[in-house]
């Protein structure tokens, strides 16, 4: 479903995303982490189109994003860190409007179903100034899936959400993979990547450092079987060490 | 205490001026220092530095007479502003602070008097900012610079303390149990009652003013000052022309006879400021997180977002799910022009127009008042190309912070610049087809025997007017996706002589490309009105040649609805913050 070939990305001279490659197959969840700068953020907006690549390919559903941008765009939902609305726009407006530029013609139906689904069906008249963080996030997400999505790109989903959407964003995550849909999600949140993710991609200074199904990472970046969590391998995987050494930095200072 | 919110405002000040000093590195930062300094000396400094020993540049010299309606006037405007001060605002005392500085400042063991004190000395950077803007624009009309400056600063800085003093005034009395309504009605009330002791007295005592009096101005100057001199308004006015009267004064000599008044009311304001025990925290914290949210949006060129009271607007028109993408664009840009000019609105303006029509329609043989109507449309008509494009930025100088998402849109680049783009153009034209069919009415009633020209030409812009807007819009489109950095929009707008510079660089730039875009339509039109001028005259002339021109105008347009298009696929929204 997502098939990204040798991804270079310079900004001048520097190199944010570096022959990077990977696929994501109907129904997975792939998680993108890595540290600040790593180049997560670069590699979501270089595969919904919304900056080219410098070299290399991104299909997804089989349309090149450069070449046959339309097609490979209708396949998508871009959920970036921050809710991006337009500020005139009511709750209602953003669901017909984007109905439009997706073409869904059932976007009635399926808008009151979603609306309800993330508990803001009593907010359809409000602007986003009248919104809460997380309301917004909710507005984002409906508008998002409204068009039914088959490739899903989160960064960092669980911003400003509480405990309970926290709760229903997991869960509904999940559904769509398990409705077919091809998700990648950029966090910072290694327990969350490790709760609902079937696949890992970590990124360090734009390069890939590994790329593979939980177990197989976890394999990779442990002496013994079951001796690292996430957050270990992590740390092992980005340090500056190299993968097998242990770079864990301790909680409290010593 | 206080030190150390000067050191801090020392340093933001500082730290705000060297960042300017060194992206001067940057060419386009300093071709608009120079251009905007050459601007400001040109148009203002060589005023303020020859009054230290040249000529202003129109030196007025005033008498004893005109001083003292200056005066009158001055004094009258401060006095309509003090008391719309204390009848507009509904707020609670709010003193203005950054979120950083509600963050640092009110946990901190600072005393609220210390705090007042603080904005107090932060409020002088605007003052003096202000003072130096207003000092460079009155200078230019004669007198001394730095009697104008300190004259300026006293105004400000009195208004200043009476609008701080007065919220808290509200506030108190809001604690008592005084609201909003019943101030503003005492208020109210007290200016009507002065109004009409002022109207009484001048009916009582001053001989009737004559309507031949009103046809000359310096006789209704005469009785003016006449009212205003004597009787209520002297004393109600006094300590208003207390005010203003250093900024007038002539000569040293009597700035400092004028200053001790002044001075004496400055201090009462500032011990009413200080002494007044209300409590402003709460408020203050709300106002500087609505000015943050405000800023942000300012920042980012969304000035629809950074208008205070934003309501939900209904569409203009229901929005099918499927058809022409570009639709959902212009929907969605109508609803944004609506923040601005409601549906409301639209209908006033049309009822006033329909209302004046009838008048002048019943006052067919009013020759002279058409005459001037006609002319004030075409003024209008002549502003709404200028100003108009300028004015409505619906279009991608609103969108572009959100150009990360416009490109996941599943649409052409044409496509979205085509939707971008139609809003402002449907306004524009709409108002301009209003007014052309005013002017048309009116042609009827003009003492013209060409009345079928005129129509013809009212007819030709109506066809001319929509592609000359699409043109005229295209152009500051495209210069903020060559440009982003250079216009207002995205998050580091720049500011200060360099961004002014900036501007009219690139306002002389957007002229010149219009002018070259003008010139092929220009041409055609010229050729063809000559070519029909002598065969069919020039009523038929004038429309035909107006479609020949439209036809090439909207083939440009097209082409620069694919260009535009064009440049908003490549536009690489990282460079953009990164610039």
């Amino acid at each position: 479903m997502i098939q990204v070939e040798g991804l270079t990305k310079f900004y001048g001279e520097f190199v944010a995303v570096n022959e990077l490659s990977f696929t994501v197959q109907p129904g997975e969840v792939m998680g993108l982490v890595g540290p600040n700068g790593a180049g997560k953020t670069t590699t979501l907006r270089c595969l919904s189109g919304i900056i080219p690549p410098t070299r290399g390919s991104v299909r997804v559903g089989g349309h090149d994003i450069v070449r046959d941008a339309i097609a490979a765009k209708k396949q998508f939902a871009f959920f970036t860190d921050e809710p991006r609305l337009f500020d005139y726009l009511t709750v209602w407006q953003h669901l017909n409007f984007v109905a439009r530029i997706y073409q869904v013609p059932d976007y009635e139906r399926i808008g009151r179903e979603l609306l309800e689904e993330l508990e803001i069906a009593n907010k359809q008249d409000a602007l986003p100034g009248e919104l809460s963080r997380g309301m917004k996030q909710k507005l984002a997400i409906a508008c998002g899936f409204l068009h039914s999505p088959k490739v899903i790109y989160f960064d960092e989903p669980l911003t400003g959400l509480d405990p309970l959407g926290i709760r229903r964003m997991k869960d509904s995550i999940l559904k769509r993979a398990r409705d077919g849909a091809a998700i990648i999600i950029s966090s910072h949140l290694l327990h969350l990547v490790e709760e609902i993710c079937s696949r890992l991609l970590i990124l360090k200074n734009g390069r890939k450092v590994i790329d593979g199904t939980l177990e197989e990472v976890t394999r990779k970046f442990s002496e013994q079987p079951g001796d690292a969590n996430l957050e270990e391998i992590f740390f092992r995987a980005t340090s500056e060490t190299g993968t097998g050494a242990p770079a864990v930095p301790p909680l409290l200072p010593h | 205490m206080i030190a150390a919110l000067l050191y801090l405002q020392y340093h933001t000040f500082r730290n705000r001026l060297v960042g300017r000093f060194k992206r001067l590195k940057q060419p386009k930062y300093l071709v608009g220092a120079i251009v905007g300094g050459l601007y400001f000396y040109f148009y203002f400094f060589r005023y303020l530095f020859r009054g230290f020993g040249g000529r202003p540049a129109v030196n007025m010299s005033f008498s004893s007479g005109h001083l003292l309606l200056f005066e009158l006037a001055g004094a009258l405007v401060l006095f309509v502003i003090v008391v719309l001060a204390w009848i507009i605002p509904h707020e609670r005392a709010a003193l203005t602070f950054t979120e950083a500085e509600v963050a640092f400042l009110f946990p901190a063991p600072v005393t609220r008097r210390t705090l007042i004190h603080f904005k107090l000395v932060r409020s002088q950077f605007g003052i003096l900012f202000t003072t130096l803007l207003f000092t460079l624009f009155s200078r230019r009309f004669g007198g001394n610079a730095w009697i104008h400056a300190f004259g300026w600063w006293l105004i400000l800085s009195t208004l200043n303390l009476h609008f701080l003093g007065s919220s808290f005034a509200r506030t108190l009395l809001l604690d008592r149990g005084i609201s909003n309504r019943l101030r503003r009605l005492l208020v109210f009330g007290l200016a009507a009652v002065m109004a009409g002791a002022v109207l009484v007295w001048a009916r009582q005592t001053l001989p009737e003013l004559r309507s031949a009096d009103t046809t000359g101005f310096d006789e209704i100057l005469a009785y003016a000052q006449r009212v205003l001199t004597a009787g209520p308004a002297l004393y109600l006015l006094y300590p208003f022309r207390l005010v203003v009267r250093p900024f007038l004064a002539q000569d040293a000599a009597a700035f400092f006879v004028a200053l001790a008044p002044v001075l004496l009311l400055l201090v009462l304001h500032y011990l009413w400021v200080i002494y007044s025990d209300v409590a402003f925290e709460e408020a203050s914290v709300e106002a500087s997180q609505k000015l943050a949210v405000r800023l942000t949006a300012v920042r980012a060129g969304n000035w629809q977002a950074a208008r205070k009271n934003q309501k939900a607007r209904r569409p203009w028109f229901k929005l099918a799910a499927t058809g022409p993408y570009a639709t959902a664009l212009f929907w969605k840009n109508l609803i944004g022009v609506g923040q601005v000019l409601s549906v409301r609105l639209w209908i006033s303006i049309i009822v006033v127009v329909a209302v004046f029509g009838v008048i002048f329609a019943g006052k067919a043989q009013s020759h002279g008042l058409s005459i001037i109507a006609a002319f004030l449309i075409a003024i209008a008509l002549g502003y709404s190309l200028l100003l108009g494009p300028q004015l409505l930025r619906l279009d991608f100088r609103n969108d572009l912070p959100l150009a990360d998402i416009l490109k996941t849109f599943p649409m052409r680049g044409w496509q979205i610049a085509l939707g971008e783009i139609l809003a402002p153009v449907a306004v524009l034209a709409a108002l301009q087809w209003l007014l052309l069919l005013v002017g048309a009415g009116l042609i009827l009633y003009l003492p013209v025997k060409q009345e079928a020209l005129f129509l013809a030409i009212a007819l030709g812009a109506a066809v001319l007017l929509p592609v000359l807007d699409a043109l005229l819009l295209l152009i500051p489109n495209a210069a903020v996706l060559l440009f982003p950095s250079w216009i207002q929009t995205g998050k580091d707008s720049p500011r200060g002589i360099e961004a002014t510079g900036q501007r009219l660089v690139f306002a002389l730039g957007q002229l010149l490309v219009l002018l070259l875009a003008l010139l092929p339509a220009a041409a055609a039109f010229v050729g063809i009105f000559f070519l029909l001028y002598c065969a069919f005259g020039p009523a038929a002339a004038v429309p035909l040649a107006s479609f020949a021109a439209t036809i090439i105008l909207a083939a440009e347009a097209g082409f620069g609805v694919v260009l535009l298009g064009k440049l908003f696929e490549r536009f690489d929204v990282t460079e953009e913050h990164t610039s």
